[in-house]
């Protein structure tokens, strides 16, 4: 008797889990498409001109239309449509060889349809001039459009002031 | 006290004292870890030669608990959290004028020696008055171009805590 309670007991404990980690949340929606966009961003040493297109054709499908983009130290803070968003990306890659792109510290904050979310954007990789490594908090927004999450802004807190 | 055998030491029995001892150890990591003495690794070279790229040290937290930020103090700072910090050195505090002329530092108008920084720069700031609950940052490493270089006033809450060693 005490056996098969166990056994009860353990299999809902497994399927709690299996629940858990397989069946797609709002929170683990975002954070999936963040490390696509991290992925699509990054850059391997020697990208093919075709991979790079797809890649950026792919972040821009992450965001939705139009997507505010506010840098304060590049005077930039404007709506960008998906194919500004695309080459912009393709520039960026340009002149970022070999630049991998990771988020860290991630939290999210979830109201209805819309999400704010915080995190720490790590760069590493080599430009024209050399090897660099580099690191912006970034403040993004994202709504939920037809059952995915979709991107709306990005703003890089800028917390350093000359 | 007889010396421990080898075997005993690397294969200990699975009491339920030894498992306590083990889950003890691995809680009081954990917390001193995570919170008080956090592992660094840096990466960049703008704090060099003070700390080199690929270096290690530790971010300690409690380093403000009884005491202020204070000028030549080398402070970890927060972005979204803790797992990616800045590591840069405190040149002047809130209410200081800060200048560079010619890579020569000015804090309230008088020259400030810099023992710490090895490489010579051509630095030109104008003077400037740190805003209230703000210290002014900057790396050690001036053999770059200003523009280039991550400095300036930040507010004192982004500070996480100093650096061991």
């Amino acid at each position: 008797m005490i056996n098969r309670k166990s056994i009860i007991a353990v299999l809902l404990l497994l399927t709690a889990v299996i629940t858990f980690f397989l069946l797609p949340g709002d929170e683990k929606k975002i954070r999936s498409n963040l490390s696509s966009l991290a992925d699509y961003c990054s850059t391997p040493q020697q990208e093919p001109m075709l991979e790079a297109l797809k890649k950026a054709s792919l972040t821009a499908k992450l965001c939705a239309i139009p997507c505010r983009v506010s840098i304060d130290s590049l005077d930039l803070d404007r709506d960008l449509s998906q194919k500004e968003i695309s080459n912009h990306l393709l520039m960026m890659k340009k002149q970022m060889v070999a630049t991998r792109f990771t988020f860290h510290d991630i939290t999210v904050q979830i109201t209805g349809r819309q999400a704010a979310i915080s995190t720490t954007l790590r760069l590493k990789g080599n430009t024209m001039n050399g090897r660099f490594t580099d690191a912006y908090e970034f403040d993004i927004r994202a709504v939920k459009t037809d059952g995915k999450w979709l991107f709306s802004s990005f703003h890089v807190v800028e917390f350093m002031e000359r | 006290m007889r010396p421990l055998p080898l075997r005993k030491f690397f294969l200990p029995s699975l009491t339920r004292a030894f498992l306590l001892r083990v889950l003890l150890l691995s809680i009081s990591c954990l917390l001193i870890f995570n919170y008080l003495l956090i592992p660094l690794r840096i990466q960049g070279q703008s704090m060099e030669p003070t700390y080199r790229d690929n270096s290690f040290a530790f971010c300690w937290r409690l380093q403000y608990l009884f005491s202020k930020p204070a000028r030549s103090d080398v402070v970890t700072l927060r972005y979204a959290g803790r797992k990616v910090m800045l590591l840069k050195r405190i040149i002047a505090l809130a209410g200081d004028t800060v200048a560079f002329r010619k890579g020569i530092l000015f804090v309230n108008g008088q020259r400030t020696p810099e023992p710490y920084v090895r490489y010579t720069s051509n630095w030109d700031l104008s003077e400037r008055t740190i805003k209230p609950g703000h210290v002014y940052v900057v790396g050690d490493n001036r053999n770059t171009i200003m523009s280039r270089h991550r400095f300036g006033q930040i507010p004192v809450n982004r500070i996480i805590g100093g650096v061991i060693p």
